[in-house]
């Protein structure tokens, strides 16, 4: 599913540099579950970025499903993200004046085909949500705020999902409500790799990645 | 969800932003309506007012002494009346004169008092300026008389008056001008022509020229060019004061224009891209997570440029009623001459309508191309 070679990525910042991710080398199969750990700055969430598209590596390669991500355009690269890949942040990134279903049919590339929304529906649905699909992302708990989130990188179908640190600002319950959902993403044959701090993804997790200063130190 | 439907929620959750960019545009175009409006108003007003402060030319018979005429205020020598038909006929749009009337002006004595005599032909205009004749209208067996003939004749309006062997009604209410108007009488050309003894014949051709030139340039040179190219029989007499006056006026009301139009342009594009901008930075978050998602660049485009184009159009509707209801509710104290004139000029409003969606895009390209170019991963990183 996912193979980085060598991948560095340097920040230049003001004159100096900053190593983020260091000759990182790894491997991601369909269907796994992979969690990424690490300290502050090791460089997990430009980890996350780097293998969704949104950041070009200073050195190395990305590979997803066999195409070389950074080789194609940033048009076709928007379009693979769209179809392929979902998204959930620590801090939701909602959309604040799209009501719930907005939010979700947000992911939905062109207009919503009445198919989408009925998927839509029953994401929400399955989230805990549909009663609140006219709300604002303002009127919800953190909690529903995040699974909102997952409804969302849900909505396409994708064949894998990036967490960062999804469960960063939940309590226990409402975080392990959130893992519980990616982990049957995951049974339904998704690939999940996931940024975290915390101990409730343990015990879906196939394996687990850990980095320190940008280098792959533990696999 | 549509690009405009989403438009519209961001813009009713983020009123502020959309109030402040909508009323900066709305002012923007109230500013340019009232201000077009105004000045087609002051247009006229300048047009009446300079045509009321008189005839700044003046062509009199090519030997004229201008010792003389200074002195005594009209030529003693005669020409032609159809030097004047002469005349008329090359009026048009493209010359430097209008407004021509033929005079015949001599002294006059008439119970004692010694007068000016003064008849007057009928005003010819250029065609299709649908302009109204200077001065007024002399009707047929009418005289207007000035306020010391009146006084010493002890005549009054609609009283009878013998000028020579006719008599005529006298037309007016005289008034003391404190001119050589107030021992004239006037009467119409025909009138003076016969009183005179001096059938088919004027000696001088009153205008109003055209020009608008700086009292450093010469207008006199190219009037003298124009009229004596058809009338190399008189000689042309420029009233500098009057018509620098006119000039003067007209240039002002010009440079203002001048001044204002851009002004409220650099103004309102300023302001809404310093709004835009906000709003971008506002939506940085936003729009990370659109491009994570696979929206396209001119998806983002749309949103930002589509916003300016709604506003911009509301704006529009707004400002081009405003200030036409503006203009019609204040104008006619401005302009208390013209004041029956001045009305709404739907075309100027249809084209801003059309024209501020696209001024209000134009401002909020910069921003909405920032947005597009903003690094996703950037804000994204932020948590």
């Amino acid at each position: 599913m996912i193979r980085c070679d060598e991948v560095t990525k340097i920040f230049r910042k003001n004159g100096s540099e900053v190593t983020s991710l260091d000759r990182f080398t790894a491997e991601v199969a369909d269907g796994e579950f992979v969690a990424v750990r690490g300290p502050s700055g090791s460089g997990k969430t430009t980890l996350l970025l780097t293998l969704g598209g949104m950041q070009r590596p200073s050195d190395g390669s990305v590979q997803l499903a066999g195409r070389d991500l950074y080789a194609l355009s940033p048009a076709e690269r928007a379009r693979l993200r769209s179809s392929e890949i979902g998204f959930v942040f620590q801090m939701f990134h909602l959309v604040p004046y799209l009501d719930l279903l907005g939010n979700v049919l947000l992911a939905c590339p062109g207009k919503p085909s009445a198919e989408v929304r009925q998927r839509a529906g029953e994401l929400m649905d399955e989230l805990g949500l549909a009663d609140r699909a006219s709300h604002l992302p303002g009127e919800l708990s953190a909690g529903e705020r995040q699974r909102l989130a997952v409804a969302r990188a849900l909505l396409n179908r994708p064949k894998l999902i990036l967490a960062d640190e999804p469960t960063g600002n939940l309590d226990p319950e409402n975080a392990a409500e959130v893992i519980r959902h990616l982990a049957e993403f995951h049974r339904g044959g998704g690939t999940v790799v996931l940024v975290t701090h915390g101990e409730a993804v343990n015990a879906h997790a196939d394996r687990t990645l850990s980095l320190e200063q940008g280098r792959l130190v533990a696999n | 969800m549509s690009v405009w439907s989403h438009i519209l929620r961001e813009v009713v959750f983020r009123k502020l932003n959309a109030l402040f960019t909508l009323l900066g545009l709305a002012m923007a175009v109230t500013v340019v309506v009232a201000s077009q409006l105004l000045a087609e108003a002051d247009e006229r007003e300048t047009r009446r007012v300079t045509r009321d402060m008189g005839f700044n030319l003046r062509l009199i018979p090519a030997k004229t002494d201008l010792g003389q005429f200074y002195r005594d205020g009209f030529s003693r020598h005669a020409m032609d009346a159809s030097m004047l038909d002469r005349l008329a006929t090359q009026l048009t749009n493209k010359v430097s004169f209008n407004h021509l009337v033929g005079s015949l002006r001599r002294e006059y004595t008439i119970n004692g008092q010694d007068i000016l005599l003064v008849g007057l032909s009928e005003t010819y205009v250029a065609p299709g300026q649908g302009k109204k004749p200077m001065g007024f209208a002399i009707e047929k067996g009418t005289i207007h008389i000035g306020s010391q003939v009146a006084l010493v004749q002890e005549k009054k309006k609609n009283d009878t008056m013998h000028v020579g062997v006719r008599q005529f009604a006298v037309a007016n209410d005289p008034i003391e001008t404190g001119t050589p108007d107030d021992i004239t009488i006037f009467v119409r050309l025909e009138d003076a022509q016969s009183v005179l003894g001096l059938a088919a014949k004027i000696n001088e051709i009153e205008a109003i020229d055209c020009l608008c030139l700086t009292a450093d340039q010469d207008p006199l040179a190219i009037l003298r060019k124009e009229i004596g190219g058809i009338l190399p029989e008189v000689q042309v007499v420029h009233q500098r004061t009057l018509a620098d006056a006119r000039a003067k006026q007209r240039q002002t009301r010009e440079k203002v224009n001048q001044f204002v139009l851009p002004s409220v342009l650099v103004a309102g594009a300023v302001w809404v891209a310093l709004l835009a901008v906000f709003n971008v930075r506002d939506r940085r978050q936003e729009i990370g997570i659109m491009r994570a998602l696979g929206k396209g660049g001119e998806h983002i485009a749309a949103l930002f440029l589509g916003k300016a184009v709604l506003l911009g159009l509301v704006a529009a509707l707004i400002g081009a009623a405003l200030g036409t209801w503006a203009v019609l509710e204040f104008g006619p104290s401005l302009f208390p001459v013209t004041k029956k004139a001045i009305q709404a000029n739907w075309p100027l409003a249809a084209q801003l309508i059309m024209a501020t969606p696209v001024f209000a895009a134009l401002a909020s390209f910069i921003p909405a191309m920032l947005a597009v170019s903003h690094d996703p991963a950037e804000t994204l990183r932020e948590d």
